[in-house]
């Protein structure tokens, strides 16, 4: 009987098989596997990382980027970018005759309302944080204790906009930022027209962008994105492909198995595939130079870890070399800024050689460590805990000392070292968002930095930091700023322990633009 | 009978509400904030912050939330999840999948559940029978995670006579591979069930009665063998399939089928509360209502325990 029933069923519903197709149309096209949970909007503004961010680039397109050839900043919507003399004040014009794929010209003011839109805190949108630099913004935001709700207020708008023609707008900072004007390439900043930032809500599945590529059919929940190349992009080297599709595989090894098929173009490696990628598919990867830094946190708040001298005896006890190997793809890190930023140095660091005899000898001069190192990993990666062991195993047999371990959920071990509760170390990692060695040293190190795992706090390292951001010289800017990572790396609050790579395959078809600024890219892929 | 289906229902409303309360009690107390899970690495600035928490009521206490859940779910205002997928949307295009799925894997299940019991119920100690015990200890012992992955290697990316993963192809073709895994995995435990129904049946004294009385063989079988011997077996499908959906949790992801598993998978992940004691609500009450079935299915199969 229950077999009838389920027979039945299946012959009822036989109907809505949908055929495969490979994409749309046109000579040159490719479909792309994104390993994530498939997106539920797109809106460059209210998306801070992989994959919202992905997609919209394809999309949507920057102000200024990184020419992949030369590192240098290359216009793409502006005209010119230019710092007043002090650096607070930022003029930006406009190319004209750009347009949205709507046909509404791109101008100031776009830029200008849908920035205003972001910083507003109650739309939720996710960079809303990029606008805190500009002036007004505490107006907007009034600084609410945690937990508190946040006090409603009728200012909707940056003091430190200002349009000045159609084409033309200025920003005004609350302090000189000299590298200003490379923070402008995030994606997250591209202009929404006006019949969008009206009713954001119903633009969600049907975005109109400035960029490269239009939605080439309509997208519901649980389709593909396919997207055709929109003939109104004026900026400089458009992407190749006719028409990409990307497709959504949550499950990374799926994805991967969906590549050996032959069902996809690219894909990233997943971490559990990095041994066998080579063999899986000769001739069909490629890496990426970095993908930013890896460190061990040091607590601020535990007193027992607070000599520096302690600190470099656990940066000198560990085996770079060795650790990198377990990981795999990775390097071992000689500073704290990922090697393929303007102003690395590989010798940064005067802490990172391993030495077990002087790691033992600083110990002993720091009067040694009183207890057992608390490691803390994360039960939801899969290496959490290989990782940790390896580490610990490593301050065990150089050092002498007692070590446990910690498993917790990661957002766990975020919580309560924002609230200065963790007990003992932890591992983190930083990425660019725009490629300025200024963007490791202020999130990380300093005092009120966004990404500061360690509380750290050193007054000397935030009046450098500030040098620096007053400097309009890039060059000089740079020398600066290494200042800086010198005193963190004299405090040490960050162990650097390795910078990864990453790895992608493409299929025979297509060969993915491999860039030393800017990273493996499948969407400026050339066809053979 | 509609007064026993009316007690039924009446006695799932207290259990509907432990059951509820708790789960949501259980993704109240995961560790770390939902939110943080959303953001990523990435910081995001207080104010973000502030009015997400206010938009999905994550300030209010325990039993506040559990209210509004349960007053959203009640009322069909499901609102969407903190990633924004509209939730109505959502179960309408992830309830197909799922029973897709469950009832093409049930069906595999069944059949060769049912055949293979049936036959080595009769044949007792013949290779069939013997086979299916290696068969049964050899299948209990593979742990799914692994037979998906090697299936999907093997059949999808070797042989390519699947599709790998997802629904591009559509029923049939898309769900045969992973529903034909969940059978053989899950055949054996209900093939030797039936085996050893049969034995017992067969030996029974009602069945000798008939046989004495003359009846055909045929007869014997259909009217009195099998009806006797299904009992059990009922039982055992009945909760079988009710439990399909937390398997699926697995073979979605896997398979990359974008239903209530999945859906289910990235709420826990969330910690969206709201969302899982949705979900948890819908498994409830299909195993409720499954049950309810196999019940008045006993009656059907043995008049003893009629309900009138």
């Amino acid at each position: 009987m229950g077999v009838a029933l389920g027979l039945a069923l299946v012959l009822a519903s036989c109907g809505d098989g949908k055929s495969a197709d490979s994409g749309s149309g046109g000579a040159k096209s490719e479909i792309i596997a994104i390993a994530a949970d498939p997106l539920e909007y797109i809106n460059p503004l209210n998306e801070n990382g992989s994959p919202g961010i992905q997609v919209a680039m394809a999309m949507f397109a920057p102000l200024v980027t990184t020419d992949p050839n030369t590192g240098k900043l290359l216009n793409v919507m502006a005209d010119s970018v230019t710092p007043d003399k002090t650096s607070q004040t930022w003029t930006i014009k406009l190319k004209p005759g750009n347009t949205f794929q709507n046909g509404q010209p791109l101008t100031a003011k776009d830029y200008v309302d849908s920035w205003n839109m972001t910083a507003e805190g109650s739309n939720a949108w996710k960079n809303n944080g990029f606008f805190s630099k500009i002036e007004g913004y505490d107006a907007m935001n009034p600084p609410t204790p945690d937990g508190a709700t946040p006090k409603p207020t009728s200012v909707k708008a940056l003091s430190g906009l200002k349009q000045v023609d159609d084409l033309t707008f200025t920003v005004k900072l609350k302090v000189p930022f000299s590298q200003f004007g490379l923070t402008l390439q995030y994606l997250g900043l591209a202009p929404l027209p006006e019949e969008v930032r009206k009713n954001p809500d119903a633009y969600k599945r049907k975005p109109i962008g400035n960029g490269p590529y239009k939605l080439a059919a309509d997208w519901n929940a649980g389709d593909d994105i396919k997207l055709a190349k929109w003939d109104g992009y004026k900026g400089p080297n458009p992407p190749e492909a006719d028409s990409i599709t990307y497709r959504f595989i949550p499950n990374a090894d799926t994805a991967y198995n969906e590549f050996l098929a032959g069902n996809v173009d690219f894909v990233d490696v997943p971490s559990t595939k990095v041994k066998s990628f080579k063999t899986d598919a000769p001739d069909q990867w490629v890496t990426s130079v970095s993908s930013g830094a890896n460190y061990l946190v040091i607590p601020a708040w535990d007193a027992r870890y607070k000599n520096p001298k302690l600190r470099h005896a656990f940066s000198m006890a560990i085996d770079r070399k060795a650790f990198a190997d377990l990981v795999g793809l990775a390097e071992p890190a000689k500073g704290l800024v990922a090697p393929d930023m303007a102003g690395y140095r590989a010798d940064a660091c005067k802490y990172c050689d391993f030495d077990p005899t002087k790691a033992k000898q600083l110990l002993q001069e720091a009067g040694g460590f009183s207890g057992s190192v608390n490691i803390n990993y994360n039960t939801t990666s899969a290496t959490g805990q290989i990782f940790a062991e390896a580490i610990g195993n490593m301050l065990r047999q150089n050092l002498g000392l007692d070590v446990k371990y910690t498993g917790k959920q990661g957002s766990e071990i975020t919580d309560l070292a924002d609230n200065r509760k963790l007990d003992g170390l932890r591992f983190s990692g930083w990425g660019h968002d725009y490629p300025s060695i200024e963007d490791y040293l202020t999130p990380m190190f300093k005092s009120n930095g966004d990404a500061n795992f360690s509380g750290y706090n050193n007054p000397a390292l935030d009046a450098v930091l500030a040098k620096g951001d007053a400097e309009p010289d890039p060059e000089k800017a740079i020398a600066i700023y290494q200042q800086a990572e010198d005193i963190a790396l004299e405090d040490m609050p960050l162990i650097p322990l390795y910078t990864k790579s990453n790895a992608y395959l493409h299929s025979n078809k297509i060969e993915p633009r491999v860039s030393k600024y800017t990273g493996v890219s499948a969407l400026y892929a050339t066809f053979k | 009978m509609i007064r026993f289906v009316l007690r039924r229902a009446l006695a799932a409303i207290p259990i509907g509400v432990i059951v509820t309360l708790g789960v949501f009690a259980l993704v109240f107390a995961m560790p770390g904030d939902p939110l943080r899970e959303l953001a990523g690495d990435k910081p995001i600035p207080a104010a973000v912050m502030a009015a997400k928490r206010a938009q999905f009521h994550l300030d209010d206490p325990f039993i506040v939330q559990y209210l509004l859940s349960m007053k959203d779910i009640l009322t069909g205002h499901f609102g969407t999840t903190f990633a924004g997928a509209d939730i109505a949307d959502q179960l309408r295009l992830r309830i197909p999948v799922t029973l897709k799925l469950t009832l093409l894997a049930n069906a595999f299940q069944w059949t060769l559940g049912l055949f293979f019991g049936i036959y080595a119920g009769f044949k007792r100690n013949g290779w069939i029978d013997k086979s299916l015990l290696l068969a049964t200890l050899v299948l209990l012992a593979v742990p799914g995670l692994v037979a998906y992955f090697a299936a999907q290697y093997l059949f999808g990316v070797e042989l390519k006579w699947f599709p790998v993963s997802g629904v591009l192809e559509g029923f049939p073709r898309s769900y045969l591979l992973p529903a034909l895994v969940i059978g053989v995995l899950g055949f054996a435990g209900l093939a030797r069930l039936m085996r050893t129904s049969i034995v017992e049946t067969v030996n029974a004294d009602f069945v000798k009665t008939a046989r004495a009385k003359g009846l055909g063989e045929q007869r014997v079988l259909w009217r009195h063998i099998l009806p006797n011997a299904l009992l059990p077996v009922v039982t055992f499908i009945g909760i079988d399939l009710a439990g399909m959906f937390g398997g699926a949790i697995i073979t979605e992801s896997i398979f990359n089928l974008p239903g209530l598993g999945q859906f289910m998978f990235q709420a826990i992940k969330f910690k969206e509360g709201g969302v899982v004691v949705l979900l948890s609500t819908l498994a409830f009450i299909s195993f409720i209502v499954i049950n309810l079935l196999v019940d008045l299915l006993y009656g059907v199969l043995d008049p003893r325990v009629r309900n009138v």
